[in-house]
């Protein structure tokens, strides 16, 4: 299971955004490079869909599987300003490919993610905080010749593991961290757009001009 | 990892197969000198079948049929899938099995537990179990499964496993059981495997095995 948010920010303030996120961390960001392939069964097959996800960041690629579900629905749901939903992954040699074409599934369509993620603890929540730009590949597979989908824009997600006993607590974990996010982007439900924020550019000026001089929480 | 072998007993033509071949085989074991008992050990085998969209007409011809998963023993927190047909293995996290129940697309049919009893013997150790279809519990077979710790290169433990088989084979031979013991001898290149041995090869070895072992029980039976 896992609470997330979402938020856009335009690209000309990622470097904004990378300063704040810099400073209430502490820790150096971690590259993101992610092949990820989105895969569907024929039409024969029970339906279902399965993402891979092919890390690129590191000098061997590492392959994870990934099952998305729906997100959780209800009163209690519909009251959180996060959404949760059930994930299950696993982490997979390099025939995981092939071994979902060899059982029936196809790929549906691919894309590369690139950009960054910091680590937060909050509020006993593990949080991580990713600004990546989603690109798409113009030949099949083809990563190196990636475009970005939406060239002046990133596109900001902050996730969290969360469990059925805790996810109330991780939900309030993210939504108070957004407040330090607040002055650039808002963020909230995927599907849920709140658009550019009005004061993303002054406060990125600011961020710009103080440099590191952001007080560490 | 250090190279394994497995091997399944044969009955002779016409003969069941009973547990006092387990029995005699545990016997056979304890009778080598400075073999010390280790414990027991269990590995599980899942036969997977897709699940069509329109459940009232058969699965479509063209989706594999010898979908294994295999859990073994001494990797409590991985998985390996098998498909013979396509010389494919993956091997992925235990988790990988959570992620097969929320695809709903193909569901495990009928399982076979391998377990019984481990010995340890020098630089060998020996694995002796019964082959359990679930959730009946019938003997479908008998296995063995044979580890030589110092090596992890196949071909360069090629004649110390070749020495250790005829030495078990002469011994069972003494106990005039009704069947041999037989390797499972499997081209690891055929699935791009290579020569340093890894868990992958492991699925591999059990998926042939108990293809002969079914096979062997069902023409007994």
């Amino acid at each position: 299971m896992e609470c997330v948010v979402q938020g856009i920010i335009e690209t000309q303030h990622v470097v904004a955004l990378e300063i704040l996120l810099v400073g209430l961390c502490g820790a150096p960001k971690q590259r993101i490079r992610v092949h990820e392939l989105f895969l569907k069964n024929g039409p024969n097959l029970a339906s279902s869909e399965v993402r891979l996800l092919c890390d690129l960041a590191k000098t061997t690629p590492s392959w994870t599987i990934r099952h998305v579900g729906g997100a959780m629905r209800g009163a209690g749901a519909d009251q959180l300003s996060v959404l949760v939903r059930p994930i299950a992954e696993s982490k997979a040699s390099s025939t995981a490919l092939r071994f979902f074409y060899g059982i029936g599934y196809k790929l549906d369509h691919e894309v590369l993610k690139t950009g960054f993620a910091f680590q937060f603890q909050n509020r006993g929540a593990n949080l991580t905080v990713s600004v990546t730009s989603t690109n798409r590949l113009p030949r099949l597979h083809a990563t190196d010749d990636a475009v970005p989908i939406t060239p002046g824009i990133h596109l900001v997600e902050i996730t969290a593991p969360a469990a059925p006993e805790n996810y109330t607590e991780v939900a309030s974990a993210i939504a108070s961290f957004c407040e330090y996010l607040s002055p650039l982007l808002h963020l909230s439900k995927p599907g849920i757009s709140t658009g550019i924020v009005p004061t993303a550019a002054a406060a990125a000026a600011s961020l710009m001009s103080s440099g590191g001089g952001i007080k560490i929480l | 990892m250090p190279v394994k072998w497995l091997m399944h007993f044969q009955p002779n033509q016409g003969t069941t197969l009973t547990s006092q071949v387990m029995a005699e085989a545990c016997a056979v074991a304890e009778s080598f000198p400075g073999v010390s008992r280790d414990g027991r050990w269990r590995s599980l085998m899942t036969f997977y079948r897709a699940v069509p969209r329109d459940q009232s007409l058969p699965a479509p011809s063209d989706l594999p049929r010898d979908l294994i998963g295999i859990s073994l023993h001494d990797l409590p927190n991985e998985y390996l899938f098998v498909m013979r047909s396509q010389r494919l293995i993956l091997r992925a996290q235990s988790s990988v099995q959570t992620v097969m129940d929320k695809l709903q697309s193909y569901k495990g049919r009928f399982f076979i537990n391998f377990e019984g009893l481990q010995y340890k013997w020098g630089d060998f150790k020996l694995r002796i179990g019964k082959c359990l279809y679930n959730p009946n519990e019938a003997l479908r077979g008998i296995v063995m499964e044979v580890e030589y710790l110092p090596l992890s290169s196949i071909d360069k433990s090629q004649r110390v496993m070749e020495e250790f088989y005829e030495i078990w084979r002469e011994a069972v031979a003494s106990k005039l059981l009704a069947g041999q013991f037989i390797n499972t001898e499997v081209n690891f290149v055929d699935y791009g495997l290579g020569d340093s041995y890894t868990p992958q090869h492991t699925a591999v070895l059990y998926g042939m095995c108990v293809v002969q072992v079914i096979a062997s029980s069902n023409k007994n039976q």
